[in-house]
């Protein structure tokens, strides 16, 4: 079976703003089909990643490939068959939400009316209120209804909730995808940008973690969770030094121990077990606290 | 029904899925013909990806508990497995070993592990008992 082509390749991208390498030899698969995290801190090359899908700008050296096109060639045939919406989105301050919506369908060979039409009404816009009277939350929610009512076969979201409240974040991004998967979810593609990690948790098929500006994790997201365990352990006295090598890092507090494990999960509890606590359980870490893990595991090679 | 997901179990996400909605046919909060959840209102729900709940349904359908009817949606299956006796034989041995594994490392002894078998046979008997009578 020929695996179909790779929605977004990159292979050792570098990208450098002066002498600083905002992207420093990365390289990215995502696959028909997922929705796809990518994480980092501010600063870590995310955006600029992003911007070199887009031709926004361009690679120093590296490749990208987009449905198989080079963007920088095949500029229209890229941008014509995804979307894009940046961390900060700007309208036409005098055109109503139905008036921007209507300019960004004429720039596209379809337009789903029925979607734009649920989604207005699930975010309570108004299609008559003029662009330049919303807030920052309901520009995002009108960006992204243009995103996905083209029915792209790629979604790229760069901070899509960052700076918005948290109440409204939690409940839009879903709907938002949601509305994006209804229709041929085989070729419906999310890359979504983010360092708030929590909000994407049930969302990310697999992920990339990058910090200054190269990979430091790229898993699936399940594969992660079993991988990175948290395990802890209550002994009947404070048990000493329990040297547990292998493991990313232990907190001892008088009869408690909390270890973070990286894959050795079984031995390390056999190893704890054999110590004889009286309580003893591990739980799968969070992509929040995995991203965070990854961290320490960058800086400890670095 | 009301679907659990926890993603710190260190379980699979579509397994979560996939065992709950077993469990639901085997105590008959699921009966026979009746349908699953569709995709997108139960993704938005559980905040989880449309592939994961997919992922799940195809698992089960797999595993012959429910049946996909293209364009209808996913329906719990009436009737017989469609496995052989050995092979269905084969593929509970397997859950039972990941239980006595178990009952192993929590120094659960032979008698009252099978004690324990018997006890939560009777358990979702009880219950297949009720939903049958209150349908």
């Amino acid at each position: 079976m020929d695996a179909p082509t790779p929605v977004i390749e990159i292979n050792n991208l570098v990208r450098r703003y002066g002498r600083v390498d905002a992207v420093n030899g990365l390289n990215l698969t995502v696959r028909p089909g997922r929705c796809y995290g990518f994480f980092g801190r501010n600063g870590a090359g995310k955006t600029t990643t992003i911007k070199c899908l887009l031709n926004l700008l361009q690679p120093d050296s590296g490749t990208v490939r987009v449905f198989g096109l080079d963007p920088r060639r095949d500029e229209v045939a890229v941008k014509s068959r995804l979307s894009y919406v940046p961390d900060a989105v700007a309208f036409y301050p005098w055109m109503t939400i139905a008036e921007s919506l209507e300019f960004l369908a004429s720039f596209r060979p379809r337009w789903n009316r029925d979607m734009e039409a649920d989604l207005l009404r699930r975010f309570q816009l108004d299609p008559t209120q003029k662009a330049g009277q919303l807030s920052k939350g309901q520009k995002t929610q009108v960006a992204l209804i243009g995103a996905v009512c083209p029915e792209p076969e790629l979604l790229v979201l760069d901070e899509p909730t960052s700076g918005l409240d948290p109440i409204v974040r939690r409940e839009f991004i879903e709907t938002v995808i949601g509305a994006y998967h209804a229709t041929d979810p085989e070729h419906r593609t999310v890359l979504v940008s983010t360092h708030l990690i929590s909000e994407f948790e049930g969302l990310i098929d697999e992920f990339t973690i990058v910090e200054r500006g190269r990979v430091l994790l790229t898993s699936a997201a399940d594969t992660a969770r079993e991988r990175f365990q948290k395990i802890r352990a209550t002994f009947p006295t404070a048990p000493g030094d329990l040297e547990l090598a292998g493991a990313l890092s232990v907190r001892q507090s008088g009869c408690d121990v909390e270890v973070l494990v990286d894959g050795n999960g079984a031995s390390m509890m056999d190893r704890l077990r054999a110590r004889r606590p009286v309580d003893l359980r591990s739980q799968a870490l969070t992509l929040e606290e995995i991203f965070v893990a990854a961290g320490t595991l960058g800086r400890a090679a670095a | 029904m009301i679907f659990q997901i926890d993603f710190q179990a260190g379980k699979p996400v579509y397994l979560q899925l996939a065992d709950q909605i077993r469990l639901a046919a085997a105590s008959g909060r699921l009966q026979p013909g009746e349908a699953l959840p569709a995709l997108r209102p139960l993704s938005e729900e559980l905040r989880v990806n449309r592939n994961t709940i997919a992922k799940a349904y195809s698992e089960l359908e797999a595993q012959g508990i429910v049946e996909n009817i293209q364009g209808k949606g996913c329906f719990v299956k009436a009737g017989r497995s469609p496995f052989s006796a050995p092979v269905r034989k084969g593929m509970l041995a397997g859950e039972i070993d990941a239980a006595i594994v178990m009952a192993h490392h929590l120094q659960v002894d032979r008698e009252p592990f099978l004690e324990l078998v018997r006890e939560r046979l009777d358990h979702f008997a009880g219950q297949l008992n009720s939903a049958q009578n209150g349908h």
